[in-house]
């Protein structure tokens, strides 16, 4: 056995080894570059608002720091209401503050906790990224962070109640945790001092790191549209998932349609009608499915306009109500292959055509229906210009519509678009390589692609 | 006689329903296609002989005259040479990539598996995403590709804001490869049949020879094919460029399809936008008859 393979491997010649060790080099190295666009999508989601700035740009993004400030109140003199009011007007002022100055300290977490005769009696926390949204489309819009600014009217009442607090004036469970590092004690307890004075007392300035407040930030990615199209109610409640919901409803519609009209369509042409007929009839499927999508886009816009599906989701469904030549042809294909016994047998038994093919037609076909399901998804997942003009409300975008919109929008930061686009592919590609083995079977058995 | 009385026999009720059903079931199919797809072709044609008013359809008759106005646009020349330009991009930068990325493939054994799960991957992400990713590459002050520019000694770039690099930006992604098509180049590979390799193995046809010698040829109809269905998108390209410049700098990356959409986007000219319709699709229709005449002549 050994000498079998030693002789096997004398045989093989020079020539065929260097092609092998070309080939293993040449495809890890396409490899490398394509999975490049992917991992650089990923870090940069998770960089912070200012280090996706840097030039040149870090791998890596760098390690996330959660900052804890503990103020004192033990010599502010009022009521439950009083206290309750400056203490909110401290967390706010502190953390816009030090998010504004320090953006670039990779603080992405800034945790607020007010303590009186040493209880601790108030808790706020925020995410870098809620503080930034709230300051790029939120309560604090094309305002400057000052301290009159950001203390006028109600303003820090909403953003605080924006936020998230504890007040509990017996004290509420949560602590400032020991052995924290200072690392930014200094230069924070100076900013306060000088920029943005606060009414208590700063007792303890305290850091900490903590990675998983880079990944938190996607959170706060999907809820971004909530805040960049505030009128709208929908957006506001699901934020990125309702573009989701829409590509889904666009997407589960084209597969389910596909699926039955081209099977009904191929049905009937490969068992009702005699072959020469039939081929007229699949040409005639054919030849609308090759019909550019550039050269009728106007009048196809002209039409639905005037029946009325334009801005709902009639427009965005009804292109997908006709049977997809391809697929019939596939179809047919799969059907001309049951044996005609089946149904011969049943008609004799008096089986009506709707018989033969809901109870012998369909159930025999399951993997090509799972074919055709796939195709319409690759196919039509990347469908862009049709939904972007037929759609004006947002609440109704896709998916596509809604990134090419989000990327335009010009105070949309690149690490919350990168987030988004990364958000948008993981469970395709996780999916995709689930069903690796049916993906490739799928697309080969299509042969030229659609 | 006899005939006649076949004749009569058989439009008895059972042949009258296995005539009829067949064409009760097809209706709203075909109906729908019909209306969804062949009629806007016709509507298309119909809009493009009128200087078309959108508020009282379909005003003015003007016979051939959006045409002729259209063919003495140099917008709409230059539109024509930018997709030409876009086309020669692609055949140069991208369409041999999924062919060598197959080859190699065909060579390995063990990383085959997990190489064309990762080969699929590009189909999947949406134009959108990539546009996403690769305006920040190419993003004149922050992005990496003025970076990798620099670090060669070069001068940095405005990319996507330049007149002359534009369409080499939009076309650029595809270098990666990758995409359905090495898929379809991998299995026609394979299906070589092994009598044929094996006799050129034992001739001494191993190696490079193979692939130029042997499989190269055994696949060029599938390359024909390929190359083919790459005229016919980079003919129709229209959401990367709009995508990526809106078609912009200055009209550099206006293809065909977004000539059409600013025709009545931005002129309203929707007379213009049917006319120029009508050409692409004409061009489409021949290019696919020449697809589809190979594909004939192979398969007889």
């Amino acid at each position: 056995m050994l000498k079998k393979k030693n002789k096997n491997r004398i045989r093989r010649s020079g020539s065929d080894r260097i092609l092998k060790i070309c080939a293993v080099v040449l495809s890890l190295v396409f490899a490398a570059l394509m999975l490049y666009p992917f991992i650089f999508a990923i870090s940069g989601s998770m960089k912070n608002n200012s280090e996706i700035y840097e030039v040149p740009p870090k791998i890596l993004p760098s390690s996330a720091n959660s900052v804890s400030l503990v103020v004192d109140y033990s010599d502010v003199e009022g009521d439950e209401e009083k206290l309750k009011d400056l203490m909110q007007q401290d967390s706010v002022l502190s953390m816009f503050g030090i998010n504004y100055k320090m953006g670039d300290q990779s603080i992405m977490e800034i945790q607020f906790y007010g303590t009186k005769d040493g209880k601790t009696v108030f808790h706020s926390r925020a995410h870098q990224m809620k503080l930034q949204m709230e300051c790029d489309y939120g309560i604090f819009t094309r305002s400057a962070i000052k301290k009159d600014v950001i203390l006028h009217g109600d303003r820090y009442l909403r953003a605080s109640e924006s936020l998230g607090y504890e007040f509990d004036l017996n004290g509420i469970s949560k602590e400032c945790p020991e052995n924290l590092g200072n690392y930014f004690k200094d230069s924070i307890t100076e900013l306060l001092n000088e920029k943005y004075p606060l009414t208590g007392k700063l007792v303890s300035v305290g850091n900490k790191q903590n990675n998983w407040l880079n990944l938190e930030s996607f959170k706060y990615y999907l809820q971004m549209p909530g805040y960049i199209y505030p009128k709208n109610e929908a957006i506001g409640k699901f934020g990125f998932m309702t573009f989701v919901g829409n590509s889904v409803i666009v997407i589960g519609f084209a597969m389910i349609a596909q699926v039955i009209l081209c099977s009904i369509c191929a049905f009937v042409i490969s068992r009702l009608l005699t072959p020469r007929v039939g081929k007229v009839v699949l040409m005639f499927f054919m030849g609308a499915m090759m019909i550019p999508f550039a050269s009728i886009m106007l009048p196809q816009l002209v039409m639905y306009r005037e029946m009325g599906a334009y801005n709902n989701y009639a427009a965005l469904l009804l292109p997908f109500l006709y049977p997809y030549g391809f697929y019939v042809y596939l179809y047919k294909g799969f059907f001309d292959q049951i044996p005609g016994s089946y149904f011969e047998a049943a008609s004799l038994d008096g089986a009506s055509n709707f018989y033969l093919y809901s109870k012998i037609c369909m159930p025999l076909s399951k993997p090509i229906i799972s074919l055709i399901a796939l195709q319409t998804f690759i196919g039509n997942w990347n469908d862009f210009f049709w939904a972007w003009m037929v759609t004006e409300d947002q609440n109704l975008w896709t998916l596509n519509v809604a990134l090419y919109n989000i990327s335009n929008n010009v105070s949309t930061k690149q690490n919350a678009l990168m987030g988004l686009a990364v958000v948008t592919i993981t469970p395709v590609v996780l999916l995709s390589i689930l069903f690796s083995k049916q993906l490739k079977q799928s697309i080969v058995a299509s042969g030229v692609k659609g | 006689m006899n005939k006649k009385e076949k004749k009569k026999h058989r439009m008895s009720g059972y042949t009258f329903k296995r005539k009829v059903a067949p064409w009760c079931i097809l209706a709203p199919p075909i109906f729908f296609t019909l209306w969804l797809k062949y009629y806007p072709i016709i509507s298309a044609f119909f809009i493009s002989l009128f200087k078309y008013d959108p508020i009282n359809p379909p005003g003015h008759f003007v016979g051939l005259k959006n045409y002729q106005d259209m063919f003495q646009m140099d917008f709409y020349w230059q539109s024509w040479k930018n997709t030409l330009i876009f086309l020669l991009l692609q055949l140069a930068m991208c369409f041999f990539i999924p062919l060598i990325q197959a080859l190699l493939l065909n060579e390995l054994q063990r990383l085959q598996k997990g190489l064309t799960t990762l080969y699929i991957l590009p189909a999947l992400i949406p134009t959108s995403v990539n546009v996403i990713i690769w305006r920040w590459i190419w993003h004149p002050d922050y992005g990496v590709a003025n970076q990798i520019v620099k670090f060669f000694g070069g001068e940095p770039q405005a990319w996507l804001s330049d007149p002359e690099l534009v369409k080499f930006c939009i076309i650029f992604p595809g270098v990666l490869g990758g995409g359905l098509t090495v898929l379809l180049y991998l299995s026609a590979i394979q299906g070589i049949s092994g009598d044929i390799l094996e006799s050129a193995a034992l001739d001494g046809c191993t190696g490079f020879s193979r692939i130029t010698k042997i499989i190269l040829p055994n696949i060029s109809f599938m390359v024909f094919i390929q190359l083919i269905m790459c005229v016919i998108t980079t003919m129709q390209l229209l959401d990367a460029p709009y995508m990526y410049a809106s078609g912009g700098p200055s009209g550099a990356s206006t293809t065909q399809g977004i000539f059409i959409y600013q025709a009545f986007n931005q002129d309203l000219n929707y007379g213009r936008g049917s006319a120029a319709s009508i050409v692409l699709l004409i061009v489409t229709a021949l290019l696919t008859m020449v697809q589809m005449h190979f594909e004939k002549s192979e398969r007889e």
